[in-house]
């Protein structure tokens, strides 16, 4: 019983916890290519820092799969 | 696509091997096919022990994420060795790449943090670079995570909290009761007795997950009512590794966040004085607003020891996992796409983790007035 609910607690865990980081990196990255069309110039300053943006929302995602996999597995 | 007979006699072998691995796969199992499945590893956060080494008053159990720490160091220090006795005016191709890196860094450093604090901040990061990238890169390699020893039930029960196991199929079983049921609660019989283990065709040495043993995946209850009996010739137990991602394991990740936050507040003292640098986070000089953001900043501190962690501890250990149970459903091909996005994971975390170091070493040595434009 504490299984099969254990196992509906790490699918919701990273299920929900990749909704708000897929949002975030969706929004981080549009408004990155705007950035560029509207200044090709700066292309590689854009690029660098949208990819660190990135990192940072992807970890949050990255939290919530540690979590689910911690309560799969430990 | 079907125009030449070339690439039709590709697809249909690319199709065949599909079906073939979809059919000796896990889900094939189900069907009653399953030569080629194994049962997944048996995966755990924590790092396995390859061996214990030393003796009463000297004792050193060896995991396996720090064999491959030092063979990465290994590596690291061999290429190192190989570029700096081999230097020449015009490069070689092995020279010219380690220098179209160092330059990308450099020049990264430079802009990030200005030309006079770059050269202060590079080897710290490049190193952490080249050492995450070596690392997870290895990671993918065959044999990582699939060849090793077998770890017996009464190891397996041990590590579950079950100290009193008895294993059935051992030579001094005759007679006893089962251990495990008396002296612990309901909790611990029925946790461990659910727990699979693996049946393997060799007894020793170098051990892998026998194909075609998914069917014979048995649990703890399962073996001791066939009184530890699985045929002739076999042994059972859990598969541990002697190789595994050097990153994949908490330990690594954490100490390359402490090596680096404390080289970050390092630079920052002595850029900026005690003063300076102490003064960002105990700040009574704008008011009580000033002196709550100077909290606000020591507990930004910490998380980025934290979010530095389970960054890469989350990418590569998800990373592993993913390739595990993706051999495991499809066992052929299906890792082969996946192995591209750890290819593109490994290099990326590298980059980020170095990159990070970087920004945080910059914005700990500039002082507190002059982020005001």
């Amino acid at each position: 019983m504490e299984g099969d609910i254990m196992n509906i607690g790490a699918g919701l865990a990273i299920g929900l916890g990749a909704i708000g980081p897929g949002i975030g990196i969706g929004m981080l990255a549009s408004k990155a290519m705007e950035a560029l069309g509207r200044n090709p110039e700066a292309g590689d300053q854009i690029q660098q820092n949208m990819i660190l943006a990135i990192a940072f929302t992807e970890a949050i995602a990255i939290y919530a799969l540690v979590v689910a996999i911690i309560i799969k597995f430990v | 696509m079907l125009s030449s007979p070339r690439s039709l006699a590709i697809l249909i072998i690319v199709a065949a091997v599909f079906v073939v691995s979809i059919l000796g796969g896990a889900l094939g199992n189900a069907l009653g096919f399953g030569f080629l499945a194994s049962p997944l590893l048996a995966i755990q956060i924590p790092a396995e022990l390859v061996t214990d080494i030393g003796t009463e008053s000297f004792h050193f159990s060896l995991m396996n994420t720090m064999v491959t720490t030092w063979i990465a160091m290994l590596l690291l220090v061999i290429i190192a060795a190989k570029i700096r006795g081999g230097l020449s005016e015009v490069p070689g191709r092995f020279q010219a790449l380690f220098e179209v890196l160092i330059e990308f860094f450099l020049k990264l450093c430079e802009s990030v943090a200005g030309k006079e604090k770059a050269r202060r901040f590079f080897p710290l990061v490049f190193t952490i670079f080249l050492f995450i990238v070596a690392a997870n890169w290895m990671g993918i390699l065959p044999g990582f995570g699939t060849i090793g020893r077998i770890a017996d039930p009464v190891e397996i029960a041990h590590h579950h909290g079950d100290h009193a196991y008895v294993d059935p199929g051992a030579g001094d079983y005759h007679g006893k009761s089962k251990a495990h049921g008396d002296d612990h609660g309901d909790d611990h019989d029925s946790h461990l007795g659910s727990v699979k283990l693996h049946v393997f065709n060799n007894s020793g040495g170098l051990a892998i997950l026998t194909p075609g043993s998914l069917s014979d995946e048995l649990t703890f209850d399962d073996y001791d009512a066939a009184h530890g009996d699985v045929g002739k010739g076999k042994t059972v137990g859990h598969l541990v590794p002697f190789l595994r991602s050097a990153n994949a394991d908490i330990n690594v990740t954490l100490a390359m966040a402490i090596v680096a936050m404390v080289m970050v507040h390092y630079w920052g003292l002595s850029i900026l004085g005690a003063f300076g640098h102490l003064g960002k986070f105990i700040n009574f000089r704008e008011g009580p607003i000033g002196f709550f953001v100077g909290i606000l900043e020591i507990i930004s501190e910490i998380a980025k020891v934290i979010s530095f962690t389970f960054r890469l501890f989350g990418n590569i250990f998800a990373g592993e996992v993913l390739l595990m149970a993706m051999g495991f459903l499809l066992p052929l091909i299906g890792i082969i796409p996946f192995m591209g996005l750890e290819l593109f994971v490994g290099i990326i975390q590298a980059f980020i983790f170095s990159m990070l170091t970087l920004v945080f070493a910059s914005m700990a040595s500039i002082s507190h007035g002059g982020e005001h434009h």
